[in-house]
């Protein structure tokens, strides 16, 4: 019985006690290295951010129309801020890696390569969806306003499609320039984009064929605009 | 100091023979066949007429026509024996030259300048290359105070309907007199009498890269007159009848272009207007008088559709341009039956105000910016054509006059903005 008990109890409890103070120390290691990472990822952002607004980076951005691009893209924060957090984040990130590689296990470890590896794709690929972001609000913007004093009223609407196109296409590339489902993402791209067009032109046809007779009689004869109302010179 | 111009070959040639003037008169063209012989005639005659004892060169300044705008220029002349002109004295020189630089009239009068500068003119005039209206009489109203009465600047005073120019009568003007205190009735006006000083002073301006080459010239030299401290006066010239602006242009880019030069400069001078109030007449010179006009048919309904749909679709970028208690005001004009619906002058002035602040805190692109403004602009014509429907065009000037006076009763809600603005 003491044997039986020595055997089915206390030794898988020697066992897994072994093998926790053999990781024990590399989990300690983990914390201290996850812990001091964010104190130092805390602190370096916050030490960049001061840097940032001493040398006056937000008056800088200012004048070469960053704060007006960001606020434009629905950006709350200054420049000085995003650079702080951007640090902190990259040192966070790095730090959680490398606390993960002090456990030494061999999915760990492969998991830390591969994502270091993987640093530069995920990188561009946020460019991609910032850039896209900040794109689609412009084209949305231009295309509302242009709508609208030309008179269309699906102006919202059509303003809204742009924007969601150019979204489209950003997180189309983020998601190519990440590797995944390459040949699906561009697929289904392709069927939503042609999607999206042969539906707007179906709708066109029918909902809007005499506006889209009127104006190209309007064009094709040279003729006044028939909306053109009045004699009004405005220069 | 600038570089110099740089004239082509010919012309540097035929200034050099030519040496020195009194009197330069400058046309800028582009495909401007039809018209342009006209106005060459008019200047011809006028100089003759007004101006016999005086050296006096034309200068036509062209953008590469293919119509064969200068050959026109090359063959007018202007029988002289006909307009009973029998004392000329002095020979009349020609001068047809391309402009070099960005395409845009401000590139032609750049060269136009030059060529003033280098024949040491003492009174030069610009005039447009579509008026179908000129007389020889404009150019001596142009060129008159210069030589005579010692001003630097002429700016016209044409005869038109209450209808036409809208924007220099909601924006231009009150915007011109109200930031700078000179009543310049027709700031954008198009032709202009300067001395061969303030030419000068025009060419040391780095300007010529920018957008004033393009468009923006005219309101660029009134206002550019003003703040160097020239003397200034204006001329009545009668009716202004030319060419309708390029029909390709539509109403938003004419007022981007316009209220962005406007803005612009507003930047540029703000030490000149920013502690100036209230506003003082600028001499006037020539024999106004009114005339019958043709009425004028004005759709005010597609006007009012056109705001209404910018305060329906518009009201997020707007927010970002107008001050709170402005877009309130705005906002509130929402239920107003057509009929009953207007934009005060109080208001609009504070809406231009605004739009400037923000063109100047760039909120959003400067070309959206000003192009999102043409409903508001919209809403405030129809105002002012509902407001003076019935009135003769002088009893429609009062109204504009009483436009300028709001202008210059916010100026303070205009320099607290601003100021507010920069400090931030």
């Amino acid at each position: 019985m003491e044997e039986f008990i020595d055997q089915t109890v206390l030794g898988p409890l020697t066992e897994l006690g072994r093998q926790v103070l053999t990781i024990l120390p590399n989990v300690l290691a983990m914390v201290l290295l996850v812990s001091a990472g964010f104190l130092m990822a805390w602190g370096l952002g916050h030490g960049v951010e001061r840097l940032m607004r001493v040398i006056k980076l937000d008056q800088l951005c200012n004048r070469l129309g960053v704060n007006a691009a960001l606020v434009r893209g629905g950006v709350k924060s200054d420049p000085s801020r995003l650079a702080g957090r951007a640090v902190f984040w990259a040192v966070a990130v790095f730090a959680t890696v490398a606390g993960l590689s002090a456990l030494n296990l061999q999915p760990v470890n492969q998991f830390a390569r591969s994502f270091l590896g993987y640093i530069p794709h995920l990188f561009t690929a946020s460019l991609i969806l910032v850039a896209g972001y900040l794109l689609s609000n412009f084209v949305w913007q231009a295309v509302l306003i242009t709508a609208v004093n030309a008179g269309l009223p699906p102006a919202r609407m059509i303003a809204a499609l742009s924007r969601w196109g150019v979204q489209l296409a950003a997180v189309a590339m983020a998601l190519e320039q990440l590797g995944i489902a390459k040949t699906i993402v561009v697929v289904g791209f392709g069927i939503t984009l042609g999607g999206i067009v042969l539906a707007a032109a179906i709708a066109f046809g029918l909902g809007a064929k005499d506006l889209a007779k009127d104006f190209m009689e309007r064009r094709l004869s040279g003729g006044p605009d028939s909306r053109g109302p009045d004699d009004l010179r405005h220069m | 100091m600038p570089p110099t111009v740089e004239l082509a070959p010919e012309t540097d040639a035929r200034v050099q023979a030519i040496e020195e003037t009194d009197i330069l008169v400058g046309i800028p063209s582009y495909n401007n066949a039809d018209t342009i012989g006209h106005v060459v005639r008019a200047v011809s005659a006028g100089l003759a007429k007004y101006f016999h004892g005086s050296r006096s060169v034309v200068v036509n300044s062209d953008g590469g026509s293919s119509d064969g705008t200068p050959d026109v220029v090359a063959r007018t002349s202007v029988d002289l024996g006909a307009m009973l002109i029998r004392d000329r004295q002095s020979p009349l020189h020609k001068i047809i030259t391309p402009y070099h630089g960005i395409p845009g009239k401000g590139s032609a009068f750049r060269t136009i300048f030059e060529i003033a500068r280098r024949l040491k003119a003492k009174a030069c005039a610009v005039v447009d290359s579509d008026l179908r209206s000129i007389t020889p009489e404009w150019i001596e109203m142009l060129i008159r105070p210069v030589l005579s009465e010692g001003y630097d600047y002429v700016a016209p005073y044409y005869l038109r309907h209450k209808y036409d120019g809208t924007i220099t009568n909601s924006i231009m003007y009150p915007l011109t007199r109200a930031l700078y205190g000179l009543r310049i009735r027709q700031p954008i006006g198009g032709d202009f009498g300067f001395s061969g000083r303030l030419a000068e002073h025009y060419l040391d301006q780095h300007v010529w890269e920018s957008d004033v080459a393009r468009f923006g010239i005219d309101i660029w030299m009134t206002t550019e007159a003003i703040a160097s401290g020239a003397r200034v006066c204006q001329s009545f010239l009668g009716a202004k009848i030319h060419n309708p602006k390029d029909p390709a242009a539509d109403l938003a880019t004419m007022l981007m272009q316009v209220l962005g030069a406007v803005f612009a400069l507003m930047e540029a001078h703000h030490h000149a207007w920013l502690d100036l109030d209230g506003s003082n007449p600028v001499p006037l010179f020539g024999f106004p008088y009114e005339a019958g006009v043709e009425p004028v048919h004005v759709n005010v309904d597609r006007m009012l559709a056109s705001f209404r749909q910018g305060l329906a679709d518009l009201e997020p970028l707007w927010r970002q341009v107008l001050a709170g208690d402005v877009m309130e005001q705005v906002c509130s004009l929402q239920g107003v039956p057509d009929q009953d619906l207007r934009i005060p002058d109080e208001l609009w002035a504070k809406i231009i105000y605004d739009a400037a602040v923000a063109y100047r805190a760039r909120v959003m692109p400067r070309e959206h910016l000003l192009k999102a403004l043409t409903p508001l602009y919209l809403g405030r014509t129809a105002t002012f054509v509902m407001d003076t429907q019935g009135l003769t065009s002088s009893e429609a000037e009062s109204r504009v006059e009483s436009l300028c006076e709001s202008f210059e009763k916010q100026k303070p809600y205009l320099r607290e903005r601003w100021k507010q603005f920069v400090t931030t």
